[in-house]
């Protein structure tokens, strides 16, 4: 069984992580001519500045940050009725903390295509989540047997399944056995069909949020991939409970 | 009322979205911008494209989405 480890949540360079190749894309770069507004440069300009110049800047950052942090967790707090208001206050703390040395560390690579404040929340949005997932299941155990295969394997249908579905279901189950390797297949059943947070995850396997990502894009991929050689239209069964 | 999740959400939990999708790290670094799109009215899944699929099969990072954008909109009222 997976064990609970206390690490810091996100790496200043790479704040999720290695992805082991992109699962796509281009993307459109804004266009160069927009800049960052004239409150952005100001705050790159005040935060280049070393020593106590910079000071004033800094302290307005994580000024910005916490609020930012305390934002996200006050938005959570119902989803976790056991973390008290102290508790909440020292994630936000943390968060803050660590977002502060990723928005510094990453300074460089702000592009101006955003609000400097927009670009800076989320490194705080992401540390505050990510610590309130991993408090939430400290200690727990991970599942990492479907608990709903009965569903998967046909014995739980229920009023709204249709036909198509279920057969769809059923091939899934069988291909989750057969077709993933069991690495993929206990990535995927924790993830996708347990609930256990990516980042919770990530961390019982020492790896990241990217790295994860990219076992359980793989896996979905391998089943489409299986089921589509055997015929079945999953397009089709996958709409039929809208009809 | 049943807590037993509904096929369709098992099989798409399963499957994933259709078609190319970013990487978390690829969605980290185009939120921000993302989001000021989406708030601005633009068409931000044809400037940022594969980040709807991704936010589709990547709870955690739709997560973000849904809070950095909540909190934008929160900061302009």
């Amino acid at each position: 069984m997976l064990k609970t480890r206390e690490t810091a949540a996100v790496r200043v360079e790479t704040p999720l992580g290695p992805s082991a190749g992109a699962v796509v894309t281009p993307i459109k770069q804004a266009q160069p001519t927009r800049g960052p507004d004239a409150e952005s440069r100001a705050w790159v300009s005040g935060l280049a500045i070393d020593g106590s110049g910079g000071q004033e800047a800094r302290a307005r950052l994580h000024e910005l940050l916490l609020r930012a942090a305390r934002f996200e967790l006050n938005r959570r707090r119902g989803s976790h009725p056991h973390l008290r208001g102290g508790d909440l206050d020292d994630l936000a703390h943390q968060a803050a903390g660590d977002a502060m040395m990723a928005v510094l560390g990453k300074l460089d690579s702000y592009r101006g295509e955003s609000r400097f404040s927009t670009w800076a929340y989320k490194f705080a949005l992401l540390e505050a989540a990510v610590k309130l997932r991993r408090r939430a299941w400290q200690g727990r155990e991970i599942p990492l047997e479907p608990e709903h295969w009965a569903v998967l394997a046909g014995s739980g249908e229920s009023p709204e399944s249709s036909a198509e579905s279920r057969e769809l279901l059923g091939s899934v189950a069988e291909a989750v056995e057969t077709v993933l390797s069991p690495h993929q297949r206990e990535v995927l059943v924790a993830i996708a069909l347990n609930g256990v947070p990516i980042d919770v995850m990530a961390e019982r396997l020492s790896t990241t949020r990217g790295a994860l990502y990219k076992t359980v894009h793989d896996a979905r991929k391998k089943l489409r991939v299986h089921l589509a050689d055997r015929g079945l239209d999953l397009g089709d069964a996958r709409d039929a409970e809208g009809r | 009322m049943s807590d037993k999740p509904s096929d369709r959400s098992l099989l798409n939990a399963l499957l994933g979205p259709e078609g190319p999708e970013l990487t978390c790290d690829q969605c980290f670094a185009e939120l921000d911008r993302y989001v000021e799109l989406e708030l601005s009215g633009a068409d931000a899944d044809a400037e940022v494209p594969g980040m709807r699929a991704h936010l589709q099969g990547c709870g955690a990072c739709d997560e973000d989405h849904r809070s950095l954008r909540a909190l934008v909109e929160a900061e302009s009222t």
